[in-house]
């Protein structure tokens, strides 16, 4: 498959301003429902169900306030993030114990090479553990300023 | 649950475990301050997902699965993702019904309605 341009995994519909769940169960079921919302995932239980897995295997959360979440599946038909702020702030089994206030789930179809997911998992990663960016992001008004924060460090 | 449904999160958790245990990616992982450890209960439901699948189907699965690493592959643009050779005109999204990609063998995921 071709890399799909980083950039183009950035979408105003894959936007979440502020969730309405706290719990990471509820959360990744929010998250699912805006990308199968917007057409890029079919079968939404399938990836709701895989995400949980991958929860189990450890947190997608590596501290600092920010989780991402990850996913290769057949039912995902486009690479793509969502982004999502929780002004309330979200249970996700942080190593630091600190709740997190920003999520990009970031998805890509099953026949996409694991070694393209991964860095664009560790691209976005990069971006949202500087605590300055982080705070940007969080007081943004809209989506923009946060997809060219992205786009800029992701490019 | 369906054949092809527990078919497709068996490819789905497979390729997940595959990941868990492959020494690259669980560096990457590291290198971002997330761990990964296999539980118990995910190879559990490994198993649970089996069970929606005839053995036959499980037997194209294990064949496919050990000869490219995925034995299911999507079908977009009426191009198998797998081998990436166009499907015939005659192989169809048949309901629930299971079908193989005739070049390579894989088990077919229609992830997109094709136009008629």
């Amino acid at each position: 498959m071709l890399a799909t341009p980083v950039a183009s995994a950035l979408d105003n519909s894959l936007y979440i301003p502020d969730l309405r769940h706290r719990r990471k169960e509820s959360v990744l079921d929010e998250l699912v429902e805006c990308a199968q919302r917007e057409g890029i995932v079919r079968h939404g239980d399938a990836l709701r169900e895989l995400l949980r897995r991958r929860e189990a295997l450890g947190s997608t959360s590596p501290g600092r306030g920010f989780a991402i979440p990850h996913a290769r599946s057949l039912t995902v038909q486009e690479t793509r993030v969502v982004v999502a702020r929780s002004s309330r702030g979200l249970e996700w089994n942080a190593p630091d114990g600190e709740p997190v206030h920003l999520v990009a789930l970031t998805l890509s179809p099953s026949e996409c090479p694991a070694s393209a997911h991964f860095d664009l998992v560790v691209r976005v990663a990069s971006v949202l553990r500087l605590q300055r960016t982080r705070q940007k992001m969080l007081d943004a008004a809209c989506f923009d300023p946060i997809a060219n924060l992205l786009r800029e460090a992701i490019a | 649950m369906s054949p092809i449904h527990a078919l497709l999160q068996l490819h789905d958790l497979d390729q997940l475990l595959h990941e868990a245990r492959d020494q690259a990616t669980i560096a990457c992982l590291r290198r971002l301050g997330l761990a990964v450890r296999i539980p118990r209960p995910v190879e559990a439901a490994r198993r649970d997902l089996m069970r929606h699948v005839d053995a036959r189907w499980m037997h194209h699965y294990e064949r496919a699965r050990h000869r490219y690493g995925g034995a299911v592959a999507a079908v977009r643009g009426r191009v198998c993702q797998g081998c990436h050779m166009a499907l015939p005109r005659s192989a169809s999204p048949a309901g629930e019904a299971l079908t193989l990609c005739e070049s390579c063998g894989r088990i077919l995921y229609w992830a997109v309605r094709e136009p008629a």
